[in-house]
């Protein structure tokens, strides 16, 4: 029993280690002082970070993509917000089963193959190139998420809150902007997190759709990688990660005062 | 009491209504477009309709007619806009090459003299049955199978019947054939590491359970970028990996590890294996805790117990998670793109290569229909059984 | 009786075939309060939720105030509606959910502060306005949403089990309160309710329903103490079934034979001889010994003597039937298996329709 256990622990102790370890390596080197990305330093200095913001290829991906990510979350939030409204009223007779399939395929089908579809369509109405193209790809991917997140916010609302609010003499569109949707706001907030992260990591449709105008930090990043990569990679990186820390916490904050309810 | 009815309705219908409208046009409709590219065949017919008319009482051997000839004259004078123009060389020139130069040349030739019909007398090559077979073919009809076929390595005999292409000339058998091995392979990995990882998840609980999820899920919300780039990096010649070895005297010269298939099921388990873990310990947990000391107390020795109780109840959990797990990994670009070696390319890098490096949209459209309908099939087969595990429920 | 306030006319309602509630008529008058009360699933519910608006009648007319109201939406019925669960709104706090129907009708702030301090003083609660719902008891929370559903002064007040989820204690202070708003306030309330007690205790008059349709509709005495059907009998209250046939009736009083052979005189309409009737006699009506006549009197075996604490129950067997008897604790226990002797007056057994 004991040689299971250390059995247990080892093997655990080195899956968290394949899992962890090449996330927490690539931060150090991003305040490597040489142009390589090499272990050992040989010293640590703030270079790459600068070069993030000063290099102009660098800003401005880091502007498109948060052009691109504000203009994603605005659409999808607000589409996939109506839409889980619509759904939910009729969510027995639609399933939700179906909708889960209907609104995931998105996510499900291969992005080279719907980058293909979307390169040989935006083209014929001028979308390749635009801002507003990127912005409609990034939605495509990103409204699964809203709709999911919001929709399952909405069913957990009691119903009888809403008819409480009618009986009180609300409007239905009062009932709406008063006690549905101040409800519904932490899936809504996690939706349009999900969207705007979804839009700040995605580079194959951006490959097929953008313009060099449009070319986001991580499109940059994906051709840096592959035609000279540069410590500036492990800085956006570390930007990255951070990121996600800094989204976890929002999620998990507005997760808790949902529950807190 | 029925308008009130359908009131709700119509109120539903116009909140949906935008997001349908949306993904119908900026999702189904590219799908659309690009199986409609991978089968539709429309220049020839365009661009040459005289020849189209005439060439169909050809019967593909016998040398080309003068009237032939004087149709296809005609036509390449009526050509004005040089986009179709130069559309209708490219798709001769697929099917046989030498039209490159061929066209462009007949065409100056018959612009500059009006009576210039004996095609012959300008290019010799125009006397050549094999020349013209190619204008049939791409005149008969508005779509084609060519590109469908082209993706599995096939082609039509000039009699129109299915054949193999000739060996060395087609590289797409064996692209998917490596796809499905690479994808394989990564879910095979995922399944080694998924499964302990996932029972011994599931077998601990608190602060331990906690640590082993986070474990999995962090990466799970890093950027897939910077997975791929921490992959990139640490698989160099002077990596970490190969430096580390090489510091403790295991190897002399750095292993291969980056630009190669090894380097790329590395990094691809690293990314899916959440996607098998995840499934697995969901199911694992569904099962009663005193399960395995039941079976202990009815006589059954561990290992036994493991295999004829534990097993067998979180098979759902392993062919859902094997399942997600191969589906994504089929479609895969990113990774493989970054860390794959240019000779060991899987389908995606192949079809981005014909969109946006040779503008073939029908071979990319062909081979993404080909990934678009086994995604689709996996996802199904995904869908009834998780189906069938909610049903149950 | 005045002119009605609220009146269903013919009110049906049905989801697929299944009818919920069938051609029900009723009338409530200005400041009565009246009970609904039947087990789940009989039709309560759906008619408070048919006078809130938030059902629509299959058929027929509902009117509040000479009003015709079945097409109006919720939002512009003004009725009070206290909810199971209370459904306060959880973003908000007590001053706000208060405060939300006076929002509503645009009241000028100065007045619907004076209002919602009032409305929460009321119930006792005028410390706890900032707080949130779930900062609250079940029974702070119960009082917030009556005084939501009181602050607009409704013309009715509708409650769906409100006090279902408290415990006993606080259940019967509730009671006491909602009775002293009632007559303070001279409101009407229609009040649904599965608990047979509360009914009793609270109601001017109480519907008994089953399948859709009212049993009976009258006074909590009258329910009691002279139910018509078997099933109103058996809901409200415990009683005791034993049945026989019409021997002869007339003038309010019936004699009936059992299958023992033995006759019993009971309190009945006119039926024709030889109808099967069921007798109900609740159990603190039977008295042991042999009272003077006129009596029915009976003899059996004590089966069980069960301990109450305020009073014990005995189990007998008379004549072929299980009787259950409500004996003061005053009078010496009898032992089980003892036999003994028991009456009960013609004016407390009742003919029920079977």
């Amino acid at each position: 029993m004991n040689g299971l256990n250390v059995a247990k622990v080892v093997f655990g102790a080195a899956i968290m280690f394949f899992l962890l370890a090449p996330l927490i390596a690539i931060l150090p080197l991003s305040f490597t002082d040489s142009v390589f990305l090499n272990y050992p330093i040989p010293a640590y200095s703030t270079r790459w970070f600068n070069e993030l913001v000063t290099a102009d290829v660098w800003r401005r991906s880091i502007v498109n993509s948060l052009i691109i990510g504000s203009g994603t979350t605005a659409l999808a939030t607000v589409l996939g917000t109506l839409g889980a409204l619509g759904l939910r009223n009729h969510a027995s007779f639609w399933s939700l089963s179906f909708i889960r399939t209907a609104f995931l395929l998105p996510m499900v089908v291969p992005a080279v193959v719907l980058g293909v579809g979307m390169q040989l369509m935006f083209a014929r109405y001028n979308l390749t190139n635009s801002y507003l193209g990127v912005i409609i790809a990034h939605t495509v991917l990103a409204v699964p998420f809203v709709v999911i997140n919001v929709l399952s916010v909405l069913q957990a609302i009691d119903p009888r809150l809403e008819q409480a609010a009618a009986s009180l003499g609300a409007h239905p569109v009062t009932v709406l902007a008063r006690v549905t949707l101040p409800l519904a706001l932490p899936g809504i907030i996690s939706g349009a997190v999900f969207a705007f992260a979804t839009s700040l990591d995605e580079v194959v449709l951006t490959l097929f759709v953008a313009g060099p105008n449009q070319r986001t930090l991580a499109r940059q990043m994906f051709s840096s990688i592959r035609e000279n990569i540069s410590p500036a990679i492990a800085a956006a990186a570390f930007v990255f990660i951070v990121g996600t820390i800094f989204v976890a916490l929002i999620l998990i904050l507005s997760r808790k005062s949902l529950a807190r309810r | 009491m029925k308008d009130d009815r359908k009131r709700s309705w119509l109120v539903s219908l116009a909140l949906v209504a935008p997001l349908v409208l949306f993904l119908v046009f900026f999702f189904a409709a590219p799908l659309y477009t690009m199986v409609s590219a991978a089968i539709s065949d429309p220049i020839g017919a365009r661009a040459l309709p005289h020849t189209s008319a005439i060439i169909e009482r050809w019967d593909g051997t016998s040398p080309p007619s003068p009237e032939m000839q004087t149709a296809f004259a005609e036509d390449l004078r009526a050509i004005d806009d040089d986009q179709l123009f130069g559309d209708l060389v490219r798709r001769l020139n697929s099917a046989k090459s030498g039209f490159r130069t061929l066209m462009p040349k007949t065409r100056n030739a018959v612009k500059a003299d009006p009576a210039a019909n004996d095609l012959v007398a300008i290019d010799e090559r125009w006397s050549d049955p094999a020349f013209w077979q190619p204008v049939k073919t791409a005149t008969a009809s508005t779509i084609t199978d060519r590109n469908l076929l082209a993706a599995v390595d096939l082609e039509r005999s000039t009699a129109g019947d299915i054949q193999e292409m000739p060996e060395g000339s087609s590289a797409n058998r064996a692209t998917l054939i490596r796809t499905f091995v690479v994808s394989l392979s990564v879910t095979l990995a995922c399944l080694l590491i998924g499964l302990p990882y996932a029972m011994i998840a599931a077998s601990v609980d608190g602060w331990k359970r906690q640590l082993l999820l986070g474990a999995v899920l962090l990466p799970l919300w890093t950027s897939l970028l910077v997975r791929t780039a921490a992959w990139f990096i640490l698989l160099q010649d002077n990596g970490l990996i190969n430096s580390s070895l090489t510091a403790l005297g295991l190897i002399n010269s750095p292993l291969p590890l980056i630009f190669n298939r090894a380097g790329v099921i590395i990094a691809m388990t690293h990314v899916l294996l959440p996607f098998m873990v995840l499934p697995i310990f969901s199911v694992l947990i569904g099962i009663p805790k005193n399960l395995m000391p039941a079976a202990a107390s009815l006589g059954a020795p561990p290992l036994r117990a493991f295999w004829n109780v534990l097993l067998p109840m979180s098979t759902r959990g392993i062919v859902s998670g094997s399942l997600l797990v191969f589906m994504s990994a089929l479609g895969y670009y990113i990774t493989p793109a970054l860390i794959g070696g240019a000779r060991d390319q899987m389908i995606s890098s192949v079809i981005a290569y014909y969109a946006t490096g040779a503008a073939n949209w029908g071979m990319a459209g062909a081979l993404g229909l080909v990934l678009l309908v086994a995604t689709l099939i996996l996802y199904t087969v995904y869908l009834r059984l998780s189906g069938e595990e909610q049903a149950k429920r | 009786m005045q002119d009605p306030f609220i009146s269903f006319e013919k009110v049906s309602k049905s989801f697929g075939t299944f009818n919920v509630v069938d051609e029900l008529y009723l009338s409530i008058s200005r400041g009565e309060f009246v009970s609904m009360l039947g087990p789940s699933g009989s039709g309560k519910t759906t008619i408070l939720m048919m006078l809130a608006g938030f059902e629509k009648p299959t058929s027929g007319k509902i009117f509040v105030g000479g009003r015709q109201v079945d097409a109006l939406p919720p939002h512009k019925r003004n009725m009070g509606v206290v909810f199971q669960n209370y459904a306060l709104f959880p973003h908000m706090s007590v001053a706000e959910n208060v405060g939300f129907p006076l929002k509503m009708r645009r009241m000028p702030r100065a007045e619907a502060d004076g209002r919602i301090k009032r409305a929460l003083d009321m119930v006792q609660l005028g410390t706890m306005s900032e707080r949130r719902p779930s900062q609250l008891s079940g029974g702070q929370q119960q009082r917030v949403a009556l005084a939501r559903a009181l602050v607009f002064e409704p013309e009715v007040v509708l409650m769906d089990e409100p006090l279902g989820a408290l415990d006993k204690k606080l259940r019967e202070q509730m009671q006491l309160d909602i009775r002293e708003l009632h007559r303070r306030l001279g409101l009407t309330i229609i009040f649904v309710t599965h608990d047979q007690g509360e009914a009793l205790t609270m109601s001017d008059r109480i519907a008994v329903f089953n399948h859709g349709k009212i049993e009976q509709i009258g006074k909590p005495s009258e329910i009691y103490d002279h139910p018509t059907t078997r099933f109103v009998a058996e809901f409200v209250g415990e009683t005791n079934l034993i049945m026989g046939t019409i021997k002869q009736s007339g003038d309010g009083r019936a004699i009936i034979q059992l299958p023992s052979g033995s006759t019993l005189e009971a309190s009945a309409p006119n039926l024709n001889a030889g109808t099967q009737v069921s007798l109900s006699i609740r159990p603190e009506r039977i008295r042991s010994g042999k009272a003077q006549a006129p009596a029915n009197i009976l003899s059996g075996t004590v089966r069980d003597v069960v301990y109450h604490g305020d009073h014990l129950q005995l189990l007998l067997d008379a004549d072929g039937h299980q009787l259950l008897v409500r004996s003061d604790r005053a009078v010496k226990a009898p032992e089980a298996g003892q036999k003994m002797d028991f009456s009960f007056a013609p004016e407390d057994c009742w003919v029920v329709a079977q």
